[in-house]
């Protein structure tokens, strides 16, 4: 009985990398049987151009969850970036974006330095940052929804999403910064040091890493990440408010797992989030198309993160759990 | 009445258990004895439930029986009182006693703490320990909380059916001599109550508190002997299978060490850790820290490699007075660290051979952050050709190695980063016999090379077959430095003499 459970496990573990991707396909079929207009070029690309967004911000999060953290305030730095921009754009024009990025990376790297510094785990640091970006765009905005001055967002902004033969430009945008965070975690010597801490912190100790100041990097990519997303976002719908981008957390950290980048870390990258957002885009849509009720949509996230967890997390790498 | 049939483990890479048969009497003592890594910790993990066994049957009473977990065994009267104890010490005597059995006190969803003071003086009087039942643990001495820990596996007595069988590992470690009588003379009491299999390093008492003693080398229990025909001699002689050889160790390749200083402290002291140690490592010098567990051994590496800042006192490498203390700054010193713990802090389980073999020195195979690939490759080939490592492939994750070349990745990792002083923690822990000498090679030719060497051996005999000079420490202190270069070693008995 033990050599069964110990071949089944062997299968398992193979199996594993190539579930995401066999995932995908088989949802792509399902819901192409379903409803044959899905499979269309048109169709495929623009449900691809509407979740990137989503896809830059569960890049970021794949950072945070590769070196065994989290981060949760990705959402309420997206909130509070749709603000920024908003009423940054009044004022610098083109230059709101670059003040959008630079607040989400600082708000990330206090993130880092809490649970680096102060011994808090991510999931606790994230949160609370979370909470100070949250409100911060709840006081700049006066708890309303504001509007982007049509004039300044053409000449600034409106490259982020107008469409060339038929190639939305969010999707170019997603395409390079999915290279640009690729090349990082393969190809540096930054990524190595963070598949090192994710698979195994204290031999990356040992081996003489900095350890601390490659997590705080970490965690500014991620809040960096979220700030573009928000901004893109808050291209996308012309304004900016404090609670635009509820409902967005939860499916990007589906996203992350379900590509196959487990919570403990160490294992998967921006590809896994790749196909890990895809699949959410395509339950997405096949929820609209089974009529399933937008209310009742984090419920099923919710239950997939479950699912999705549960089958990939290291166990091993897990004493106790709390 | 407890027996082990054909009992088989494995790990990744080695057999830790190799066919076992292993039976306890009603009332016997039987001692379990071994060299570190002969399989004694995992044959104890199996009979109390905390690993499962790939292969053979556990039978109690005629009856096979599998745990899932320790709880389980527990309610087959198998009960196991902890080396590192198992207490939590801000609880109360009587909490601890109880801890998951609380329920027979409670009624009406209120524990009735007399009823379980009651109870604990009951199992306490067990153990002849006097002590008032709501005591806070951690106001007990060591000793008494051993008595503590005996005190709650003897509570199986009233909760289990049938006999038990109770793991004593190594519980006189920490116990002065009159302690280790009383406790000799209490298990001998105890036996109406209980059998006991009895662990320890300490060949003469095993001897003197067992009936009969099972000798395991290697996965394997190699002979049972009953106390009348047993003498301490050959038993040491079956636990390590062979003539103690002088050449186990290489010692012909020994070779004087030359005179320049790598590196050396002077009156460093670091807290509660360890204070005024001084030594000088030369080039090509093999130093071995030697003492028991906590007496700074381990302390003194870390701090020598800079991942410990100490209170006083100035160390020199290389003639330079460090300050910086970060592991970062030692790679740089061009100090290398191989850790005791092979798998957690010396490989990344789930990287390839050659991503660990570059980790410490990424920025040599990197151009502004962008890492040359091929290169790394291109070394760890080298280095797999040149120490004999058995891989698939340089892409192979390092997890699935052996634990021998594991180790063998480790010390490539650091000899590739031109490490020319290497602390060694345990470098030969868990590793089979084979595997140890490839190591025992290596410290001959890294030492031949040049590199300086500070060693915290894995058994004392190991420390005098490779070692120059020998630091003997107690409780963090140095007690005598013995030099001992072939025919000048101290023996077994200078070292433990100074060290307890």
């Amino acid at each position: 009985m033990a050599t069964i459970t110990k071949s089944a496990n062997l299968v398992w573990e193979k199996t594993k990398p190539h579930l995401p991707w066999v995932t995908l396909i088989t949802l792509v079929i399902i819901v192409g049987i379903a409803d044959a207009n899905f499979l269309k070029p048109q169709n495929m690309i623009s449900l691809a151009a509407d979740v990137v967004p989503l896809f830059i911000m569960a890049m970021g999060i794949t950072f945070a969850i590769y070196i065994g953290g989290i981060d949760l305030s990705a959402q309420s730095i997206a909130n509070m970036t749709t603000v920024i921009a908003t009423v940054a754009l009044a004022m610098f024009g083109i230059g709101a974006a670059f003040i959008c990025i630079l607040t989400g990376a600082a708000l990330g790297a206090v993130s880092g330095f809490v649970t680096t510094r102060l011994y808090v785990p991510s999931f606790v640091s994230t949160i609370a940052v979370g909470g100070v970006a949250y409100s911060v765009g709840q006081w700049l905005s006066g708890q309303r929804a504001l509007y982007m001055d049509a004039a300044l967002r053409e000449n600034a902004f409106a490259w982020m999403v107008g469409n060339t033969a038929g190639l939305p430009h969010e999707l170019v945008i997603g395409g390079t910064l999915l290279f640009i965070a690729w090349f990082l975690m393969t190809r540096t010597s930054f990524g190595r040091a963070l598949k090192a801490i994710g698979a195994g912190e204290l031999a990356a100790v040992a081996s003489g890493l900095n350890v601390d100041r490659i997590k705080v990097i970490a965690f500014a990519l991620s809040g960096a990440f979220a700030a573009i997303a928000g901004l893109l976002f808050a291209v996308k719908l012309s304004g900016g408010s404090p609670t635009i981008a509820n409902g967005f957390l939860l499916p990007a950290i589906v996203a992350v797992l379900v590509g196959g980048t487990p919570l403990t870390g160490g294992v998967g990258g921006m590809i896994n989030t790749l196909i890990g957002t895809l699949i959410v885009a395509v339950i997405r849509s096949s929820m609209l198309y089974f009529e399933i009720d937008a209310t009742k949509q984090q419920m099923v996230f919710g239950i997939i993160l479950i699912i999705a967890i549960a089958a990939t997390i290291d166990r091993s790498k897990l004493r106790i759990v709390k | 009445m407890y027996e082990l049939k054909a009992i088989d483990k494995n790990f990744p890479g080695v057999q830790a258990l190799k066919s076992v048969d292993f039976h306890v009497g009603r009332g016997e003592i039987v001692g379990l004895v071994g060299e570190n890594g002969a399989g004694k910790s995992t044959l104890m993990k199996v009979i109390y439930g905390a690993y499962q066994p790939d292969g053979g049957s556990i039978v109690i009473d005629g009856k096979t029986v599998r745990f899932q977990n320790p709880r389980q065994a527990m309610d087959h009267g198998i009960g196991m009182v902890f080396q590192e104890q198992s207490l939590i010490t801000n609880l109360t005597v009587m909490e601890n006693i109880f801890l998951g059995f609380e329920q027979q006190f409670v009624s009406m969803g209120v524990i009735n703490w007399s009823k379980m003071a009651e109870a604990a003086r009951k199992q306490l009087a067990k153990v002849k320990l006097d002590i008032d039942p709501a005591t806070i643990t951690a106001k007990l001495s060591f000793a008494q909380r051993q008595l503590v820990e005996l005190a709650k596996v003897l509570t199986l007595e009233e909760r289990v059916d049938g006999d038990l069988v109770i793991l004593l590992d190594e519980p006189t470690s920490v116990l002065a001599e009159e302690e280790v009588e009383l406790l000799f003379k209490l298990v001998r009491d105890l036996i109406k109550r209980a059998s006991f299999i009895f662990v320890s390093h300490r060949m003469d008492e095993v001897l003197e508190l067992s009936d009969r003693v099972y000798v395991m080398k290697d996965g394997s229990v190699v002979d049972v002997v009953s106390r009348e025909h047993a003498s301490i001699n050959e038993i040491q002689h079956k636990m390590v299978g062979r003539e103690v050889d002088k050449e186990y160790y290489r010692e012909t390749k020994q070779i004087d060490h030359s005179d320049e200083v790598l590196a050396s402290f002077e009156n460093v002291s670091h807290g509660s850790r360890y204070s005024n140690i001084s030594f000088e490592l030369h080039r090509g010098e093999v130093l071995c820290l030697v003492g028991t567990e906590g007496s700074g051994r381990e302390a003194i590496l870390r701090t020598l490699y800079g991942l410990d800042k100490p209170s006083s006192g100035t160390i020199r490498i290389k003639g330079r007075k460090v300050t910086r203390f970060r592991a970062r700054a030692g790679v740089r010193r061009g100090v290398g660290y191989v850790p005791r713990e092979r798998k957690v802090e010396g490989i990344v389980v789930g990287m390839n051979v050659y991503e660990n073999m570059t980790l410490n020195q990424m920025e040599r195979y990197s151009s502004s952050g962008v890492l040359r690939i091929g290169e790394e490759k291109e070394l760890a080939q080298n280095w797999i050709n040149r120490l004999g490592i058995k891989t698939p492939g340089v892409n192979e994750d390092c997890g699935g190695l052996s634990g021998g070349n594991q180790q063998k990745v480790v010390l490539a990792k650091w000899r590739s980063a031109g490490s020319d002083i290497i602390l060694l923690d345990h470098p030969t822990r868990g590793l089979d016999i084979g595997a140890k000498e490839d190591v025992y090679d290596m410290v001959r030719e890294i030492s031949a090379d040049g590199v300086g060497i500070i060693l915290v051996a894995d058994t004392l005999e190991e420390a005098i077959g490779l070692a120059h000079v020998i630091i003997v420490l107690k409780d963090g202190e140095m007690q005598r430095v013995f030099r001992g270069f072939r025919e000048g070693k101290p023996s077994l008995y200078d070292l433990v003499h100074h060290m307890i």
